[in-house]
């Protein structure tokens, strides 16, 4: 089993609060460089300069608004429902930090060992559409919770394929053999726990994308729905709905919604690199170095969609999940299983 | 101390840590009140009537179609870590598991869940 920080600081009650302040550190600093990066990308697409004027190549834009945002009041509208309105924000941010910590960087870095780390980065996933929804309809703003309605009905429907396509690579890792050779010595193999699917892929040579192309671009296709990103925006589409689901909220409750959104974009990715890009797998640069390249790799590749492609209309955006998606992730895992049987 | 106790503590950490940005712009921002501040938005004039309305029912049938889905899908978790010890009858059993779970989408296609109406 991969050396914890947790095995590091054993006994210590301060394991936990130090790995929440790594986490809180790496994540803003990653939402900081997220956000800068996003409005720099959407730039070069369009032939714009972005960002120039707060610090070098404007690096420094995003701690700018970040200071404004915190010195802005915190309004609570008057005929909101309280006790939801204010929990949703933080419903929202909690999951992700415990999110992250579940996430392999390199074979000895890893914050939480758990055996069924994949569950639980989708049971924390789940708890964004219970935040968003309380958040719209807490509002009572109309648009907020047209903006929640489809945010929900969009997140659930897509969690289908997301986990489907999760599930082939399991069964992957699984049919990989009983054993694995860990730096312990070898253990038993366990397709649910993330550490265990990228040695699998490290120890075979193959990146799971190579096995299994049509559920990797399932997966993408999934994630771009689950962070409610372009074209799946809809929940958030600007000239319809203002913005959706958080339209009530400001100053600091804002950032804690967009803070979650550019984390959970980073969580997709990662997991998509966990999945799929083997991991912390890749030659002479070491191993959290790798990871982190092709996580940024898919959240580019994330950005670029969004700035390139047009928003879907709400019907065919359910459609295209059930009768698209949905039927081919399952045909996905029944010919998946099928190979298998057969070898 | 478990992985499992670890992740709740740090379930509890994140809304410690999401709530200490909350108290600061209560001490350094301003502090209007009035109507116009505390009314929600909707575009520019005074809202009409409540938020909390009816709405599609198309909506309330994709989640119930969403439960049937994925907690039909959770016991598949399940299979896929003994899968390679059942051979055939692994397939067989996943097979059938899995065109019943079909169903559920043929029937709802059928019935014009996935038609909207225009």
């Amino acid at each position: 089993m991969p050396q914890t920080l947790t095995q590091l600081l054993d006994g210590s009650v301060l394991a936990m609060p130090i790995a929440a302040g790594l986490i809180m550190g790496m994540l803003t600093v990653n939402v900081l460089m997220l956000v800068w990066a996003e409005r720099k990308v959407s730039a070069w697409i369009q032939m714009r300069m972005g960002p120039t004027e707060v610090g070098p190549f404007g690096l420094l834009q995003t701690l700018a608004d970040m200071l404004k945002l915190i010195s802005k009041q915190l309004i609570t509208p008057s005929n909101v429902d309280k006790p939801l309105y204010h929990l949703a924000p933080l419903l929202a941010f909690a999951p992700v930090v415990a999110a992250v910590a579940l996430f392999p960087f390199s074979e000895s870095t890893i914050l939480v060992q758990n055996d069924y780390g994949l569950l639980f980065v989708f049971a924390f996933g789940g708890i964004a559409v219970i935040a968003i929804f309380m958040a719209g309809w807490g509002s009572n703003n109309k648009y907020a919770l047209l903006g929640a309605i489809r945010s929900v009905a969009q997140n659930i429907s897509y969690e289908v394929p997301l986990i489907l396509s999760a599930l082939s690579v399991v069964l992957v890792v699984n049919a990989m053999g009983p054993t694995l050779s860990s730096g312990d010595g070898v253990v038993a193999i366990n397709g649910l726990d993330l550490s265990h699917i990228v040695m699998t892929q490290d120890q075979q040579g193959i990146w799971f994308v190579v096995l299994q192309p049509i559920a990797a671009i399932i997966y993408f296709i999934s994630a771009l729905a689950e962070t409610n990103r372009a074209p799946f925006d809809i929940p958030e589409a600007e000239s319809e709905l203002v913005a959706g689901f958080h339209t009530e909220y400001s100053g600091m409750r804002f950032s804690l919604f967009f803070f979650a959104e550019y984390t959970n974009m980073l969580i997709v990715s990662m997991l998509a690199v966990v999945l799929f890009f083997g991991g912390w797998d890749g030659p002479v640069l070491p191993g959290p170095a790798w990871f982190f390249l092709k996580s940024y790799a898919v959240i580019f590749v994330m950005m670029w969609v969004r700035w390139t492609f047009p928003r879907l209309r709400f019907d065919q955006l359910m459609t295209f999940c059930w009768k698209v998606l949905i039927p081919l992730s399952i045909l996905n895992l029944l010919a998946t299983a099928f190979v298998i049987a057969v070898l | 101390m478990s992985s499992y106790a670890q992740l709740a503590l740090l379930l509890g950490l994140g809304i410690a840590l999401g709530a200490m940005p909350l108290v600061l712009p209560l001490l350094i921002g301003p502090r209007y009140k009035g109507k116009d501040t505390e009314s929600t938005y909707e575009c520019g004039v005074d809202p009409v009537g409540s938020s909390w309305l009816r709405f599609g029912i198309g909506f309330y049938v994709f989640a119930l179609i969403f439960v049937a889905f994925e907690v039909d899908i959770l016991y598949l978790f399940p299979i896929a870590l003994v899968y390679e010890d059942f051979g055939w009858r692994g397939f067989v059993e996943i097979a059938l598991f899995l065109s019943i779970l079909s169903l559920a989408v043929v029937y709802a296609w059928r019935k014009g869940v996935f038609h909207w109406a225009k």
